[in-house]
């Protein structure tokens, strides 16, 4: 299956839960492979997180729908900063495992919007045109975003380290 | 941090600018302390991103998953009625593609499994787009004057599309550019609109079916096809004024295609 890894990392940085993640993975994958969201263009990628995007949307609006106590507003700026992070890799979890907790923290604490095109520009290693496909944005605001999420994770790290000169800024 | 130039110092360390404006960025850098440090910043930051978060694959367990999802529905053809040929087997996808006796690519397999072509040709359009948006890329002959433009598209692209200075009408003529569409050399004509540039592709007509006017990543497509080349107009100005900038080139086109 083309781009399982990247569609599940994605899922898991957009969703507050793994089992959450693999429905919308699975969901998405069978909408792709059914048709029901047309490949267009050559960017197979790019599709595929698309409709992971597209699914967790809609998977997230059913939940708020159902939930008694509302969630944190997902749009709201800074609100994200009770959400829980994912949970760590377990075989990752040896050495460094409190600043990549750190990392992760802040990286959830970021409003989604700016989360996911960092993301996708940090770890999936996407251009910006790939980028502005997945989130349907102007190449135009995926610049502005990403620099906004750099700056804002850059400014959460200064605050959490209090001067640590090496640690980002 | 302020610097105005922050923007395309992002887009340098991101590797989205060509070869002259790298240079004339990594100049602006050594002048401004304010990008140096920025650049500085990028940098750690993608290192310790690339460091620290845990690069996931997905579960076994999910793949299985969703495998067996396929698979169930690939025996039912309800699920898909248009998308493959009766003659599946599992699993799904070894299926399709033996059937079409093509060893490919899963990414190849996906775009198989359409039931509808894919366009490739928007993206290529779209990119081109962007690029020349990037600073130093808009044009390869600078000029407002048609008799200028056109010959020189002449050494440069396999087209001699129209092209006018239509100012009075809003669309400055700019200049023009060679690219490449469908591994054939295309021209590009730019317009400027207020504060828009219109980039106009032209290429030799080789479809049955041009593609219907679309928008992709927030800029704007238009098709049309004079003689026998195809035309598209994009650009990030809205719907009406693209259209009158294709009105005007139709009209021109016409005009030349009369004896």
């Amino acid at each position: 299956m083309p781009h399982l890894d990247a569609a599940y990392r994605f899922a898991r940085w957009l969703s507050r839960s793994p089992a959450d993640a693999d429905d919308v993975v699975q969901e998405a994958y069978l909408r792709a492979f059914r048709g029901f969201d047309r490949l267009r263009g050559s960017d197979v990628k790019a599709w595929l997180l698309t409709i992971v995007r597209n699914c967790h949307a809609s998977a997230h609006r059913q939940q708020q729908r159902r939930a008694t106590v509302a969630l944190p507003g997902e749009d709201d700026e800074p609100a994200g900063s009770a959400l829980p992070a994912p949970g760590p890799d377990p075989e990752s979890a040896s050495i460094g495992a409190d600043e990549q907790r750190t990392l992760e923290r802040l990286i959830a604490a970021l409003p989604d919007e700016h989360r996911e095109v960092l993301l996708l520009r940090e770890m999936e290693e996407m251009s910006y045109r790939e980028i502005a496909a997945v989130t349907g944005l102007p190449i135009g605001t995926v610049m502005s975003r990403l620099a906004r999420a750099r700056a804002g994770l850059r400014g959460r790290w200064l605050e959490e380290s209090e001067g640590e000169p090496r640690a980002v800024r | 941090m302020q610097c105005a130039e922050q923007y395309r110092v992002q887009a340098y360390f991101d590797g989205e600018v060509d070869a002259l404006s790298a240079i004339d960025i990594e100049r602006h850098a050594e002048r401004c302390p304010d990008c140096r440090t920025l650049l500085e910043d990028l940098a750690r930051t993608r290192a310790h991103l690339r460091r620290e978060l845990p690069f996931e694959t997905a579960p076994a367990p999910l793949r299985a998953r969703i495998q067996r999802a396929l698979d169930a529905q690939s025996g039912a053809p309800r699920a898909a009625p248009r998308a493959l040929p009766a003659s599946r087997t599992r699993p799904f996808w070894l299926g399709a593609l033996g059937s079409l006796g093509a060893a490919l690519a899963a990414g190849a397999a996906v775009l198989l499994l359409m039931p509808v072509r894919p366009d490739p040709v928007l993206d290529e359009i779209v990119t081109a787009h962007v690029r020349s948006l990037m600073p130093e890329h808009l044009t390869d002959v600078v000029s407002t004057d048609r008799h200028t433009v056109r010959p020189w598209f002449a050494g440069h692209a396999d087209v001699s599309p129209v092209v006018a200075d239509f100012a009075p009408e809003g669309y400055r003529l700019i200049g023009g550019r060679a690219d490449y569409f469908e591994r054939q050399r295309a021209a590009a004509v730019v317009y400027q609109h207020g504060a828009h540039v219109i980039n106009v592709f032209a290429w030799v007509a080789g479809r049955d079916a041009l593609p219907e006017a679309t928008t992709r990543s927030g800029y704007h497509l238009a098709f049309w096809r004079v003689g026998n080349l195809e035309y598209c107009a994009v650009s990030d100005a809205g719907w009406d004024e693209l259209r009158r900038l294709e009105r005007l080139l139709r009209d021109l086109g016409a005009r030349e295609q009369m004896p």
